[in-house]
């Protein structure tokens, strides 16, 4: 992103007995999960699985209804605050209709703490620079993820939660968002993904949410 | 310092979205300007009726215009996934909500109370009561954003809840109401700018200020699952 020495993050993420539940439904039953530095993992399973849930279990948006999420430093020490360490990619884009896409893009950097020149060359690696003055609204949907993945760089977080993140993708835009995977796990980040398809140019690890009839075990 | 800066961000970003395409934010000053309009012919041109009943119609007609722009407050952002993100902002939450509120209230609020001396004309407040009149209001008006703003919350995922948060909202809007409105007679029967009834509207703000965005914070929260 920026010359000289990359930075490296050194988060860890810990999921242990992990049970998700939507209303009286079950989705997600004992799970547990390791990741290191530099894992990228992929969560498959049919539709309705809980894959979506799970990530935003693990954001800290959904209550799990047993078990525990940890993030922790590389001392050791526990992240309080979710934000603190990563950035979630949902399959809404948080791109408003009416604004540019450069000032929304300017207001998450603003929101984080980036430099405000990071954005334009943020923007340009996603290759959006053409768009960079369209009001959000006239955006294709590749161009919104785009956009979404932009925001990923920025914020710059050692952990990267991604819904679906490829699906509108065209083949340029695969590759570059597998290279960008590939880097981010090189700069120690962890990255997991709710997938049908696999990842574009990385191996990932697969954790397979089952399909899950009431009270069925995964 | 960067908390400052986050802030602003918030706050202008409200203002442009507002103002930007789409965004609303003539709808409560048009609201305003409407219902007064309207009084004339609804209450007799008569100045002595008129005149007396004035004041207390420029707040009823703050009140429900201060309602229009609330249902769209966090709606948007909770549908389109904005939400999510400012929960994973280093900012804490209350603050971004009150950034919200304050940025609203500048984009709704000011162009209404830009129009408010002409509306005060239409309904015959004496000429030398309009300026602290209309500075009363200004100050009932962010009361009223921000109480409006914890039933906006609550509201916020119900599709078409503009009504709910009517309902919600209008209770809670009453002391101010009072206060605000007794204040609006104080000055027309020839007592100081700042009488007791506006004093305690003050106070009200202040609370507002202080708990409405941990309360809207918390309401906004429970969407979010």
């Amino acid at each position: 992103m920026t010359a000289g020495r990359p930075q490296l993050h050194d988060v860890r993420l810990q999921i242990k007995g992990l049970v998700l539940q939507r209303g009286f439904r079950r989705l997600v039953t004992d799970i547990d999960l390791n990741c290191e530095p530099g894992d990228i993992i992929a969560l498959q399973g049919p539709n309705g699985s809980g894959k979506t849930t799970l990530l935003r279990a693990i954001a800290g948006f959904h209550t799990p209804a047993a078990g525990r999420i940890t993030l922790s430093r590389a001392k050791g020490e526990e992240v309080e605050e979710p934000g603190e360490v990563l950035s979630f990619l949902g399959h809404q884009d948080p791109i408003k209709a009416g604004e540019k896409l450069i000032d929304q893009l300017r207001f998450w950097a603003d929101l984080c703490g980036a430099r405000r020149p990071l954005v334009s060359e943020t923007l340009a690696r996603v290759d959006l620079e053409k768009q960079a003055g369209l009001p959000g609204g006239v955006l294709s949907a590749g161009q919104r993820k785009r956009a979404a993945l932009a925001r990923l760089l920025l914020e710059n977080r050692a952990i990267w939660l991604l819904d679906e993140p490829a699906s509108p993708l065209d083949q340029e835009g695969r590759a570059l968002f597998g290279q960008l995977l590939e880097q981010h796990a090189r700069r120690g980040g962890i990255v997991l993904a709710a997938v049908h398809d696999p990842l574009p140019g990385v191996t990932a690890r697969i954790l397979k949410l089952g399909s899950m009839e009431a009270g069925g075990a995964v | 310092m960067n908390l400052m800066h986050a802030c602003l961000a918030i706050i202008g970003r409200e203002v442009r979205l507002g103002w930007g395409a789409g965004g609303g934010a003539l709808l409560s000053a048009s609201f305003f300007a409407g219902s007064v309009m309207v009084a004339p012919f609804a209450l007799g041109p008569a100045p002595d009726t008129l005149g007396k009943i004035g004041p207390g119609y420029l707040w009823l007609a703050l009140t429900l215009a201060s309602l229009v722009s609330l249902e769209r407050l966090f709606q948007a952002d909770l549908e389109d996934g904005t939400l999510d993100q400012m929960l994973l902002s280093p900012v804490p939450h209350s603050l971004q909500v009150l950034s919200k509120i304050l940025g609203q209230w500048l984009a709704a609020a000011l162009p209404l109370l830009a129009v408010s001396p002409i509306a005060a004309l239409l309904v015959r407040v004496e000429p030398a009561m309009i300026l602290p009149l209309c500075l009363q209001l200004s100050v009932g008006s962010l009361g009223l954003f921000l109480i409006g703003a914890i039933g906006a919350a609550l509201g916020a995922s119900v599709r078409r809840g503009g009504l709910l948060v009517a309902l919600v909202v209008l209770p809670l809007y009453a002391p101010s109401v009072i206060f605000g409105a007794s204040a609006a007679a104080a000055l027309a029967t020839g007592g100081d700018f700042l009488s007791q009834p506006f004093l305690f509207l003050c106070a009200l703000v202040l609370a507002a200020l202080a708990f409405a965005p941990v309360a809207a914070a918390a309401a906004v929260r429970l969407h979010v699952d």
